[in-house]
């Protein structure tokens, strides 16, 4: 596919939707410390009362006195910007390592597509929680693998002992030494033991890690031996 | 480079001499086939890193003569150690005629990423595949012919201990070969660069090419090479071009270099092995398994200490000792000597220098021979047997974190357990670890707290006759003297400890063959090195003794040894021949035990102090050769004070609260 420069498609109500996203997060996170939320409790930039009254027009919220209460159509749109907000979130600490990521996640989930928030959701092998620890809404991706509770891509610390994987990225100042034996991305691994060091097998070479190289290697579970595609 | 090799070679015309390198992955067994082509022994084990210096061999075929050249094991031309910088250097700096690249049959694909660079550099090469018992039993077969006509040269299989197609090898050397065919694309970016560079680069021995590409995978080893061959102006061009390469790659170009090898060897590989069924040895890789284990790793390592101690500590130290003091010196040798001297040499002076109290017979020898041999051929059985059985990285597995502590990683175990043979070997293979400050940390623990066989052996010797809680003390003062002092380094240097790597060889079943040969060789080179130390020794207590010096020493430093140590003046002797050998020293004390003069306490006090005491002669100057002059007396400066007070400390503690041992 020929690429193609990017631009932006015009959309004339974003500077609502931003809007209406910011205050239905703040609403849900709200939610998430106590029962109720009350008017007072928005930050300065949401206690625009127009706006706030536009929302409820829109039927996304319901404004009983001073309380705030999502109606369904709210509840389920403040769900995904969540979820959007936290997996972005998750991709920028655990992947990309970043520290400062807070303001771009603000910007990624106004912008990403269903797709594109599952496909994240996928790679980071549903993650229960935020880096912060908060929970991140189970989406339609995680309720097809309810079964599989352990993540697709993890690090091999937190990976089970015994069986296979196939190494999807690596991320540790050892890459080039790893990469010398034969271990790049692609690569298949046997993970024998965790403690008192990490001993991993790839072809016919056994070798020995410490934790903090394990945690920089990610995989992926490889369910057959490499002896059987031949 | 060419210089100090040709001086080894010493016979003959060296200009003529062609050479044949040995190049491979780390422990394949390059020093195994060295061996077998020359007649010459070097160290054989199973962990890597047991060569970490060049050795050099001369080979005769149907009257054609090269020189052999064994160097470290090497995964990637791209030197990551120092021993691995060692090979690139040789590839670098001499000409082979041919390069004999040993490989493990059944790490084909490793092997290959080695070929792959080989053939950049446009070396001629012949490629070993050893271990095909081992990769049979794997269910692995390579079809050498296919393989052959691939890389365009020849391809021989071996079995190197059973010298299964050595002699096929001897012809493939003899027949000559050129650089295998297996151009690799590394894509329109970095084949641009490589180009761009190679044009700036002087001409070498290895293909410009070659060296466009460690220059551009950020090899910083190869820096000394260019400031040498280049001027200001080019390495700054050379540079630029590296990191704009490194711009528009956008990722690490020594990783893409490094991957697109991978690929192209994993292809030729999967297109000449032929997979069966496997026929591995079950029992042996359960062991190999278990030993490491979180669970079953601490008992083993327990019944494999114990059988060194009954090993080493009872039947060498006790049993052998007691033979050869006893009975063959005390009995036979010694008497029948001084009485062949009292009646064949009239005068005093040179009768009490062969056979009297400091006699080179009486004492020199009788500690070398009597004492100290037993105890470390008995060490080096075990030892070789530890060596060659792969049981040493597997320790170094179990170890990881207590090295931790240390600053070091689990990899300095070698190092460490290679101290306990001898310091001197031991200092030398720090070079397998990866930073400045881990070798410097290494070699610190092993001049303070690391005892060598010979005092290790004259140690447990001194301590099975003592109690159980003598022994415990011992081992606690040496592991918090170690723990502690390694702690306080890894603080005081700057630098973070290297991450732990460590390739796992499988555990295999101990060549008798090999652990004699090598049991005799180490025992030979023993005695070169410790006899003539322990005459030089005697001579000085001899000297002293005459000059009614030691007197005044012992006077001097009684404040030290009497006072402060709480030891009788006389073992003030074995501190001052301690200095030259701390076996030596060692041995002294155990005499003096055994002939009742030194308390239990006494014994545990000198005996922890001697432990700590500087490193012996041998071990100094390869402290000098290898970390430099100022290091060196740096580290006599600080252990030497330290092993006194420490030996101090434990005495007032030891008397004070009253401690039985």
């Amino acid at each position: 596919m020929p690429e193609e420069p990017c631009r932006m498609r015009a959309e004339p109500a974003t500077e609502k939707k931003q809007f209406e996203d910011e205050a239905l997060e703040t609403i849900w996170e709200l939610l998430e410390k106590g029962p109720d939320v009350h008017l007072s409790q928005l930050s300065s930039e949401l206690k625009n009362e127009q706006a706030l009254i536009g929302m409820e027009a829109d039927g996304l919220i319901k404004i009983t006195g001073s309380k705030v209460e999502f109606t369904e159509q709210g509840r389920l749109r403040a769900r995904d910007i969540t979820r959007r907000h936290r997996l972005a979130e998750r991709l920028f600490a655990d992947v990309l390592a970043l520290n400062e990521y807070e303001e771009d996640a603000c910007r990624l989930e106004h912008v990403i597509s269903t797709e594109v928030e599952e496909a994240i959701c996928t790679f980071l092998g549903h993650p229960p929680t935020c880096p912060h620890g908060r929970p991140i809404p189970r989406g339609k991706c995680c309720k097809l693998y309810a079964r599989n509770v352990t993540p697709l891509v993890v690090s091999l610390a937190d990976a089970h002992v015994g069986d296979d994987f196939r190494v999807v990225f690596l991320r540790t100042p050892m890459i080039d030494r790893l990469a010398s034996i034969g271990l790049v991305a692609g690569s298949t691994i046997k993970l024998f033991q965790k403690k008192p060091s990490y001993v991993i097998k790839i072809d016919e070479t056994t070798i020995a890690i410490d934790e903090e190289v394990a945690r920089g290697i990610f995989v992926k579970k490889h369910e057959r031996r490499p002896e059987e595609f031949s | 480079m060419a210089a100090a090799a040709n001086k080894v070679d010493g016979e003959g015309a060296p200009q003529a001499l062609k050479r044949v390198a040995l190049i491979g992955n780390p422990n394949v067994g390059k020093s195994v086939i060295f061996g077998l082509l020359t007649g010459k022994y070097t160290t054989v084990s199973n962990y890597p890193g047991t060569t970490v210096e060049v050795s050099y061999g001369n080979i005769s075929l149907d009257g054609n003569r090269f020189l052999l050249v064994d160097t470290p094991g090497v995964n990637s031309l791209l030197p990551m150690s120092e021993d691995e910088k060692v090979t690139r250097d040789i590839l670098l700096a001499e000409r082979p005629a041919v390069v004999v690249q040993v490989g493990d049959a059944k790490n084909l694909k490793r092997t290959l990423v080695i070929t792959i660079q080989l053939a950049e550099m446009g070396l001629p090469v012949v490629l070993d595949l050893n271990m095909e018992d081992e990769s049979r039993d794997k269910g692995i077969s390579i079809d050498k012919e296919s393989l052959s006509s691939l890389l365009g040269i020849s391809v021989i299989g071996t079995v190197a201990p059973e010298k299964k197609g050595i002699k096929d090898l001897n012809a493939a050397i003899l027949r000559g070969s050129r650089a295998p065919s297996v151009p690799v694309n590394y894509g329109p970016v970095v084949e641009e660069y490589a180009k761009k560079i190679a044009a700036l680069l002087p001409p070498a021995n290895i293909s410009r090419r070659s060296i466009a590409f460690m220059v551009l995978a950020g090899d910083g080893s190869l820096a000394g090479w260019l400031k040498t061959n280049l001027d200001e102006n080019t390495i700054e061009a050379v540079e630029a071009l590296r990191d704009e390469c490194a711009v528009k790659t956008g990722r690490s170009v020594g990783l893409h270099i490094n991957e697109a090898r991978l690929r192209r060897a994993s292809v030729i590989a999967e297109s000449v092995i032929h997979r069966s069924a496997e026929k591995e040895n079950k029992f042996m890789s359960f062991i190999g398994q278990a030993s490491m284990h979180p669970l079953w790793g601490l008992p083993i390592l327990l019944l494999v200490l114990f059988c060194i101690y009954e090993f080493v500590g009872v039947f060498g130290a006790g049993t052998l000792v007691n033979f050869f003091e006893k009975i063959i010196f005390g009995r036979y040798l010694n008497p029948m000597f001084t009485k062949l001297v009292d009646t064949l040499v009239p005068i005093q002076f040179v009768r009490d220098l062969i056979v009297g109290q400091y006699g080179i017979i009486t004492m020199a020898l009788t500690y070398a021979i009597a004492i100290i041999l037993p105890i470390t051929t008995t060490f080096f059985i075990a030892f070789a047997i530890l060596e060659d059985s792969g049981y040493l990285p597997r320790l170094a597995v179990m170890s990881n974190r207590v090295f931790n502590i240390m600053g070091l990683s689990g990899k300095a175990v070698l190092p460490m357990i290679l101290g306990l043979g001898c310091g001197t070997m031991a200092v030398m293979t720090t070079r397998i670890l990866e930073s400045r400050r881990d070798r410097l940390i290494a070699t610190f623990l092993l001049a303070l707290a690391i005892p060598c066989s010979a005092q290790l052996g004259v140690i447990l010797g001194m301590l099975s006759s003592l109690s159980a809680m003598a022994m415990a003390i011992w081992i606690m003062c040496v592991l918090v003297v170690l723990l502690f002092s390694g702690f306080l380094a890894a603080k005081i240097l700057p630098g973070k400890r290297s991450e732990f790597f460590l390739e796992i060889p499988p555990l295999r079943k101990p060549a008798l063959a090999n652990v004699a040969l090598k049991t005799m060789n180490r025992a030979v080179w023993y005695l070169k090195e410790a006899v003539p130390l322990f005459v030089l020794g005697t001579l000085v207590l001899f000297a002293l003794d005459k000059l009614s010096l030691i007197q005044v020493i012992e006077k001097a430093s009684s404040p030290v040894i009497v006072g402060f140590l709480g030891l009788p003046e006389k073992a003030t002797e074995s501190f001052i021949i301690g200095f030259l050998r701390r076996d030596y020293g060692a041995a002294g004390l155990f005499a003096l035990s055994r002939q009742g003069l030194l308390t239990p306490v006494q014994s545990l006090v000198s005996l922890v102090t001697i432990t700590l005491f500087i490193p012996c002669l041998a071990s100094f100057f390869m402290i000098i050769k290898e970390r430099g002059i100022r290091t060196a007396v740096s580290m006599l400066v600080i252990i030497t004070p330290v092993a006194l007070a420490f030996g101090g400390a434990l005495n007032w503690v030891l008397r004070r609260f009253n401690i039985g041992v």
